[in-house]
């Protein structure tokens, strides 16, 4: 029997509302604060390492980070910056949050 | 019986305690709400650090984020957590009651949070270690609690906790038994798929230090969640005091208010009775003349 080759399913196309560019979930809170909550284009932020971004169809991620300004590009609207003290930053599945003050 | 003016100043006494309590009561009720509702936000924050500690720790040994070579004071401290004053009702005392229960000079040192519990703990001549005021504020600094706790080879926290507008329980749990309980769910034939391992993430700057940092925030982020609740268990435990203390006030404004009817109509009585008994006699006199 021949192996059949599987028939592509057509994913929802995500891209749509944002022209065509790729977009992931981006939340930044704190217990009692949401800094951020929606799509955004890329997160940029600093931790041990070093400067970094973050875009869609990133790795699973999980990092702490340095003391920094963080920047969330939204799908709608202008550059949010976002002053860090101590975080933790989980990424996954296009899924990306900040945990502050943790 | 007592003069009708001093019951009547006594019962204006009484009207003014109602008053008072009536305040605080509302008061009280207005922070339920609003400590209930922050306590509800904080949990859905706090549930989903959890939820990424469970997946990243598969080793039980919680060790307060102390490094190997530390060496702890193999004593248990003992942390209370009471509220900022007075007028929240037995709540307190009950705690203050659980911790004499295991309380032993020699074993334990004690930190308190909460200048009611620092008093509490002075009249029952017991001498406390270190001292931190409640915080009120929304963001709690747990940093310098966690140095002292990092210094002891266990620590048991007593903190009060809501159950509903009227049940309020005292709890004491072991801080490293707490953590690691919530971390054993982290089996690994229960994460499945969700597991954070080097295998199936990136971590930045190392896998150990993510983990160090997290065991840390879990311990932070226990500590505020306790302090959280404690705060909510003392305004709802100040709302059933307040409660109680306005029925009691109005019971006793009400029985003052038939005491001054009934001494003014006595005294009414008495007034009458002399007056009567003083026209008797003249018109006796009268008559004799």
């Amino acid at each position: 029997m021949a192996d059949e080759a599987p028939i592509p399913v057509a994913e929802p196309d995500e891209s749509a509302k944002t022209g065509g560019k790729p977009s992931m979930f981006v939340k930044v809170y704190a217990p009692f604060q949401v800094y951020f909550e929606g799509d955004a284009y890329s997160v940029s932020a600093v931790n041990d390492v070093g400067p970094f971004d973050i875009l869609p169809k990133h790795r699973n991620f999980l990092c702490m980070l340095a003391p920094c300004q963080l920047v969330v590009q939204p799908v709608t609207g202008n550059a949010k910056k976002i002053k860090i003290h101590r975080a933790l930053m989980h990424v996954k599945a296009d899924k990306v949050v900040v945990f502050m003050d943790v | 019986m007592r003069r009708p003016l001093e019951i009547k100043a006594e019962e204006a006494s009484v009207r003014s305690v109602v008053s008072l309590t009536s305040a605080l009561e509302s008061l009280s009720s207005m922070q339920i709400a609003k400590t209930k509702n922050k306590v509800l936000i904080s949990n859905q924050f706090f549930d989903e650090v959890w939820n990424i500690y469970k997946q990243i720790r598969v080793d039980v040994l919680f060790n307060f984020g102390r490094a190997p070579e530390e060496k702890p004071i193999n004593k248990e401290l003992l942390i209370l957590i009471t509220a900022k004053a007075g007028l929240s009702g037995d709540i307190d005392q009950r705690l203050i009651r659980k911790f004499l229960e295991r309380y032993d000079e020699a074993k334990h040192d004690v930190l308190v949070i909460g200048y009611h519990g620092a008093l509490k703990l002075k009249q029952a001549h017991i001498s406390y270690d270190y001292y931190f005021d409640l915080p009120e504020q929304d963001y709690i600094n747990v940093d310098p609690l966690m140095d002292i706790i990092r210094k002891y080879a266990r620590s048991r926290i007593f903190y009060q906790n809501y159950i509903s507008l009227g049940q309020q329980t005292i709890e004491d749990v072991d801080l490293s038994e707490v953590v690691s309980s919530k971390g054993r769910v982290a089996d690994l034939d229960t994460v499945g798929d969700s597991l954070v391992s080097e295998k199936t993430y990136i971590f930045e700057p190392s896998s150990f230090a993510v983990a160090a940092y997290l065991e840390n925030s879990i311990l932070r982020l226990t500590i505020s969640q306790f302090i959280y609740d404690s705060r909510l268990a003392q305004v709802a435990s100040r709302f059933r005091a307040m409660s109680a203390a306005k029925e009691r006030s109005v019971e006793t404004a009400g029985t003052l208010h038939v005491e001054y009817n009934r001494a003014k109509r006595n005294q009414v009585d008495t007034r009458l009775k002399e007056s009567l008994a003083g026209l008797k006699k003249i018109r006796a006199e009268g008559a004799e003349v």
